[in-house]
């Protein structure tokens, strides 16, 4: 049983006002998003209001498949290779599979409700729609494995390596659902892109939506690895309070305070 | 509620209420890292 | 390492020999699996043969489940696992040693699967080249990457559901190249020839070396954590 850690620190100021602009920055950034898109912007030619999903469809997709989850696979990476382990990787990796989960949820769903009007089609399985969900998936097993008790350094390693082979999974996947429609004969080559042509205050909002949601997934994700880190030492202290109380009952008294580093001593701090 | 109504909905709707939950497990963690942390203080 | 390897996978499949899971439950499982759909699909042989490539390679994915949850179960009575990690055999060659039993045990599951398939389905073999490299590809595939899957699941109580939610998703694109790498081979959809296999057949040869790589620079590191 290790020794009591100290205490988690609150924020430093500075780290607060970072992550506190960011969060406005990002409700900011959304805000006009909604109403530029919502509003401001004209109808497209040919795909009319529906178009106004893009800027909201392709930022979330962005988010959740080369932001999130490149986070993911880079931290876990940085994890299991020892010269830069360190337990801020393995929480930041986990941090950004939840939020990517979210995220990732939501491709699917705005993309399925664009994809409803405009082809007529709930789903198909294209290479981007296939892959996508296969992420989900993959996501969720990571979350899986992260809630399977243990001590925290194998817990770690699990969720690496399942996020390290979903990195290497995903591309192939990609890739054989491409060749797969490419290579199929005879099939009509369902075109899956939903991309208009975009111009004048379209893109500008179209950019808008990509940083706005970009802000928004990084103070998620600081709000997230803060909510980590302290669960954590909260479950830490708590094994720590535990013990201590068993301890306590054995030998009939209760010296000092649970916390401190004396769980094995028996002296007052 | 026609198609793009429904997707800014969802998404904006989803998106606020997952950090309205991040936001308040984190205050209650605060709350319960400070009550650690308070008796140890110099 | 490659000692190790023979060593690991010896020893894994002795006890296959004398045990005879795999053999008496696993394979008539798979076995089963075709007859059930049989039901489903039939009684028209064409829906049948139309659809016995993809069936052949669900079955194998299945049964490749069972077998590496075999595998580790080999090592979980009496701290076994823990012998085999402090016994200084090198990771990489227990991941090749036990991915190699683990193929073995497939491939003769496979064999017996494609002679059902021919038997009930009625499906004609028009390349055996193409059957044997695609079977043995996929298969290896399959073994490392559910190898290394089944290292992670070990020694977990959730292993059981945990392996197959893990594992699945990522054995797709061989489901994938499998099914069409053998629907050439059998002559089956439109303008199928015999070449057309060979694309998805290099796919099933990627993946493999992919993971088989991935498994022996992971291991090691995957063992310590328990």
């Amino acid at each position: 049983m290790s020794p009591t850690e100290p205490a988690v620190a609150p924020w430093s100021p500075a780290t607060t006002w970072v992550v506190r602009s960011l969060g406005i920055a990002a409700a900011a950034a959304l805000a006009a998003t909604i109403w530029l898109g919502l509003w401001v912007t004209p109808p497209d030619e040919v795909q009319h209001n529906l178009v106004r999903l893009v800027y909201v469809h392709p930022p979330i997709a962005w988010v959740a498949l080369y932001l999130a989850f490149g986070v993911a696979a880079v931290s876990s990476v940085l994890w299991l290779w020892p010269r830069t382990r360190s337990r801020f990787w393995d929480r930041l990796a986990a941090s950004a599979v939840e939020v990517g989960v979210v995220f990732t949820a939501l491709t699917l769903i705005t993309g399925s409700i664009w994809g409803r009007p405009t082809w007529g089609l709930w789903w198909t399985w294209d290479a981007r729609l296939t892959s996508t969900a296969l992420l989900l998936v993959l996501l969720l097993g990571y979350l899986a494995v992260r809630r399977v008790p243990g001590d925290p350094d194998s817990r770690a390693r699990r969720s690496a390596v399942v996020a390290l082979v979903a990195a290497v999974d995903v591309p192939i996947v990609h890739f054989s659902v491409d060749w797969w429609h490419t290579l199929h004969q005879g099939a009509t080559v369902l075109n899956a892109n939903l991309s208009p042509t975009i111009h004048g205050s379209m893109a500008w909002t179209l950019l808008l939506g990509f940083v706005a949601f970009t802000l928004l997934f990084a103070w998620m994700l600081a709000i997230r690895y803060r909510v980590e880190l302290l669960s954590e030492h909260l479950e830490d202290s708590e094994l720590d309070v535990a013990l201590h109380e068993r301890w306590a009952e054995g030998t009939g008294s209760l010296p000092g305070e649970p916390g401190t580093a004396l769980a094995h001593s028996g002296g007052p701090a | 509620m026609n198609y793009i109504d429904a997707g800014y909905a969802i998404a904006f709707g989803v998106l606020a209420a997952y950090a309205a939950v991040l936001w308040r497990r984190r205050q209650r963690l605060e709350r319960a890292a400070s009550r650690s942390r308070g008796p140890q203080a110099p | 390492m490659w000692r190790d390897t023979v060593l690991v996978a010896g020893k894994d499949l002795r006890i296959e020999v004398r045990s005879r899971v795999v053999m008496h439950q696993v394979v008539p499982v798979a076995v089963l699996v075709l007859v059930l759909f049989a039901f489903a699909l039939g009684p028209d042989r064409a829906p049948m043969i139309q659809a016995a490539p993809g069936l052949f390679w669900v079955a194998v994915l299945f049964a490749s489940v069972l077998a590496v949850q075999r595998s580790f179960a080999l090592e979980a009575p009496d701290g076994a696992r823990d012998g085999l990690r402090l016994s200084g055999l090198d990771p990489a060659g227990i991941f090749l040693g036990k991915t190699a039993a683990v193929t073995v045990q497939m491939v003769i599951l496979e064999v017996v699967l494609t002679a059902g398939v021919v038997v009930l389905y009625g499906s004609h073999i028009r390349s055996y080249p193409s059957i044997i490299v695609a079977g043995l590809a996929g298969t290896a595939g399959l073994a490392a990457a559910g190898t290394l899957y089944g290292a992670l699941a070990a020694g977990l109580r959730v292993r059981e559901t945990l392996l197959p939610f893990l594992f699945l998703p990522i054995a797709a694109p061989v489901l994938l190249a499998g099914t069409r790498a053998w629907q050439a081979a059998l002559g089956i959809g439109a303008g199928n020839t015999g070449s057309a296999g060979d694309p998805w057949i290099r796919l099933l040869l990627v993946f493999a070396a992919v993971y088989l790589a991935l498994g022996v620079v992971i291991y090691g590191p995957l063992q310590e954590a328990s």
